[in-house]
């Protein structure tokens, strides 16, 4: 571990210099491309570091993007930062194709009916206690100080189901660096999965309801075509793409990591521009390619493993760099506040309403749901873009929030898995 | 979104490009023979750019500046990690000579007469002029081997033979970087002092980089994590060049040739991670060029003749010259010149860096006429190497 440290004190000072230099150049250049390479690098030696002091990979990939982000000690511009958005699309899809390829449709008959009952369980008790809180907390809160009752009513509804939101990215990010094997696993990764289909209708609702208590009117139509496009089209899209990957598999069959890579960036940004979520188009291609050849499904899950490290360290160190500290000192203690109950709603919940013929999904499956990451940012930022009256602020909130979950919800998801006895340890050190 | 349309114009144009009508050389050499080298990317990036059918637009190009900052970036590392200095020490001293004679002698056949030409046409001070001229010479200068090597692998010619022009042609990429190096320092600062500084900050940051690159790699065993500490590294270095806005090809070269030094076993390694995405960046930054590539430059398509006739002129009787110088150590193909037609991707990479770091009118007219030239050359350099293919096989008749 030391030699991890030695490696990464160095990438640390020579970031220092090259900003340092750039004191002397008035005219700097892009900063895309350093972010990508000084992120990657260090995401991958901090990741080493975390896994030798017992912490997740994942936690030093987002930690060291922290400390080298312009937030920190701003040794990478924000920018550069700003410019990495593509490769985030990019892991998301990633990381949801292998996913796909772990849901099985024998998975979804056995576990399928108990986990979209607790997910709806979990997501309602949270909503309810997070708008119960969000409400409270209207007069302390500068965006609902002079909103009218329905109004406050409507922007708490609007935010609770973005706060409810899990990140699949991280659990499964955690499920591949674990290896870990059970049906413990394959009940938390269904849960956070459909978890997020929950969040995106009840985010469609809300909108739309939001909407119409500021006088935009609430338009029905719209609001059932844009959750049925987003639902059903990624699912089309993803089948597509689940075609073409069969097909390139089985007759061109050359460079399969860099094809995956490929395919999933077109997806990513395909999606995004058509409307659709990146998740779950890779994640429905990945299912299906599973359930019609067992085989090829093997096949992308070990080439993914082979391209999936610069790409996830990369992801999160970025993500890491992309935290908002000061958000912190603002909003700080309504985040803090709102990160607690959430944390005890779906504690609670997993308490109350798991199955209880395993133990372990009452005592540890609330460890693995605090996460937050890829999902709700863009919630967030949807919520900023479609209300700018308020929405700047609620994003300010929201990315407080996320910042937190983001620090404990690795070392949380991690810990979940290894008491439930089904982590197997670093096995793979080429997975995130 | 632009960088989604070039990774889709990117991919069909692989597909076109492994199109077996399309590399079969019986139905259309000229086309089959640009697909081979990856030059029919800058055709087609020429064709879908902001100068022609404008799919791309300026902004666009501005978007994907980080990408070229990439692609220079990776070029230059490969071409610093053959910088083998044991390998080199190894040569002797004719194998130098003869290397500087065809590439210098291509260089001033270039450099000396256009610099009345671009005196001419652009109405730049002698200063500027002869600074645009010295690039086109530098870009003259430079050969690809990569018929050569072709030849020997398909039987054609002798394999001491293909390998001598292939070496021949590596080293005279010293001459293209010396004197890009010399242009940015002439152009890419408000003094020559300035100039200075900023290359050797490009050099020392490179140097920096593959020291850096040669201690993280040192002791990693699994392919994966030095295949990512690898596109880091060429990442991070090309990234903090384009930052400080120093050439990324420079640093590179620099970051690559410390590697080479430095790097012990686990460079064989590096060099084979990169190898995997050597091809891709190649293409990409092709394409990406041949964005750049004005093609309504009217001043451009003048000096485009006399540029492709002097520098075939000067590769002729470089040829002969090194031929001559080396004839103890090598062993040459007769009408060697005609063996160095083909100009390959780093004098576009030359240009492209020159265009970046020093826009202007200028720029642009070397640019093009460099990147047109390299298509021509291509083309030129298919029939020419016949000639060097054909002349043994006739001695071996007359001798039968």
């Amino acid at each position: 571990m030391s030699g991890a440290i030695i490696r990464l004190g160095l990438l640390v000072a020579l970031l220092a210099g090259i900003s340092r230099v750039q004191l002397w150049r008035a005219d700097t250049g892009n900063s895309v491309m350093l972010a990508a390479g000084a992120l990657l690098l260090c995401g991958m030696f901090a990741g080493k570091v975390a896994k030798g002091v017992g912490l997740p990979r994942l936690t030093g990939y987002l930690l060291v993007g922290v400390a080298v982000g312009p937030y920190a000690l701003g040794f990478l511009p924000g920018e550069g930062v700003k410019g990495l958005e593509l490769v985030k699309g990019l892991a998301v899809s990633l990381i949801a194709l292998v996913a796909g390829t772990e849901l099985h449709l024998g998975l979804i008959r056995r576990v399928g009916a108990k986990v979209a009952l607790l997910c709806a369980a979990v997501c309602g008790v949270t909503f309810v206690v997070c708008f119960a809180a969000l409400f409270a907390l209207k007069p302390f809160l500068p965006f609902m100080v002079s909103m009218s009752l329905p109004q406050a009513m409507a922007v708490s509804a609007l935010v609770s189901t973005v706060v409810v939101s899990f990140s699949p990215t991280v659990t499964i990010a955690i499920v591949q660096e674990t290896s870990a094997r059970g049906s413990f696993t394959e009940f938390l990764m269904a849960l956070v999965i459909i978890g997020d289909l929950f969040v995106m209708v009840a985010f469609a609702v809300a909108a739309g309801v939001t909407r119409a208590s500021f006088g935009g009117g609430f338009d029905f139509r719209g609001l059932v075509g844009g959750v049925g496009w987003e639902l059903f089209g990624s699912v089309a899209v993803g089948a597509l793409l689940a075609v073409a990957m069969l097909i390139y598999m089985r007759r061109v069959n050359r460079e399969l990591p860099l094809f995956l890579v490929g395919l999933c960036f077109a997806a990513a940004e395909g999606g995004a521009r058509l409307h659709l979520s990146p998740l779950l188009v890779a994640l429905s291609a990945g299912a299906l390619i599973a359930n019609l050849d067992e085989r090829e499904s093997q096949r992308i899950h070990h080439a993914i493993q082979l391209a999936g490290l610069p790409v996830f360290a990369l992801f999160f160190a970025a993500a890491g760099a992309g935290l908002k500290l000061s958000t912190l000192v603002t909003v700080g203690p309504a985040a803090l506040l709102l990160v607690v109950v959430r944390a005890l709603a779906i504690h609670q919940s997993c308490r109350r309403f798991a199955p209880k013929e395993d133990p372990r999904l009452r005592r540890y499956l609330w460890m693995g749901l605090v996460s937050q990451a890829g999902v709700t940012f863009g919630l967030a930022a949807l919520v900023s873009r479609t209300f700018p009256d308020f929405g700047p602020q609620v994003e300010v909130l929201i990315v407080a929030m996320i910042t937190t979950h983001e620090l404990v919800g690795p070392v949380l998801t991690r810990k979940a898995l290894e008491r439930s006895g089904e982590a197997r340890g670093d096995e793979r050190p080429q997975t995130a | 979104m632009q960088a989604l349309l070039v990774f889709l114009a990117i991919a069909a144009l692989s597909l076109l490009a492994s199109s077996r009508t399309l590399l079969d050389p019986s139905r259309l050499p000229g086309v089959a023979q640009l697909a081979a080298s990856g030059l029919i990317f800058l055709v087609f990036g020429a064709l879908l750019g902001p100068g022609l059918a404008g799919v791309l637009t300026e902004a666009d190009l501005q978007g994907l500046r980080p990408v070229v900052s990439l692609g220079l970036g990776t070029a230059g590392v490969i071409l610093g990690l053959n910088l083998e200095p044991r390998l080199l020490r190894l040569l002797p001293r004719p194998v130098f000579s003869a290397a500087l004679a065809h590439a210098g002698v291509a260089f001033l056949f270039v450099a000396v007469p256009l610099t009345g030409a671009l005196l001419f046409t652009t109405g730049v001070s002698l200063r500027l002029a002869m600074g645009g001229a010295a690039l086109l010479g530098a870009a003259a200068s430079l050969s690809s081997g990569h018929f050569a090597v072709l030849g020997y692998r398909s039987g054609r010619m002798e394999r001491s033979r293909g390998l001598a022009v292939a070496l021949l042609t590596m080293l005279d990429d010293g001459v293209g970087l010396g004197v890009l190096a010399l242009a940015l320092v002439l152009g890419a600062a408000a003094s020559p002092a300035e100039g200075v500084g900023l290359v050797c900050l490009a050099l020392l940051l490179g140097i920096l980089c593959g020291g850096l690159i040669a201690f993280l790699t040192y002791a990693l065993k699994d392919p994966a994590e030095l295949t990512a500490v690898m596109l880091g590294g060429v990442a991070l270095v090309s990234g903090a060049a384009a930052y400080l806005r120093v050439s990324s090809l420079l640093a590179g070269v620099a970051c690559g040739a410390t590697l080479a030094l430095v790097g012990g076993r686990a460079v064989e390694q590096v060099a084979r991670a990169l190898g995997r995405f050597e091809r891709p960046t190649y293409l990409m930054l092709v394409f990406l060029a041949g964005c750049h590539l004005q093609a309504r430059d009217v001043e451009a398509w003048m000096l485009l003749p006399g540029y492709v006739a002097l520098r075939f002129l000067g590769k002729v009787l470089g040829g002969s010259l090194a031929q001559r110088f080396a004839a103890s150590a090598l062993k040459l193909p007769p009408k060697l010149g005609y063996a160095l037609i083909a100009q390959g991707g780093l004098a576009v990479c030359l240009v492209v860096q020159y265009l970046m770091l020093v826009p202007g009118e200028l720029s642009q007219h070397v640019f093009d006429v460099v990147a047109l030239g390299a298509v021509v050359n291509e083309v030129l350099a298919n029939r020419a190497f016949r000639q060097v293919l054909e002349t043994p096989r006739a001695a071996t008749g007359g001798t039968a």
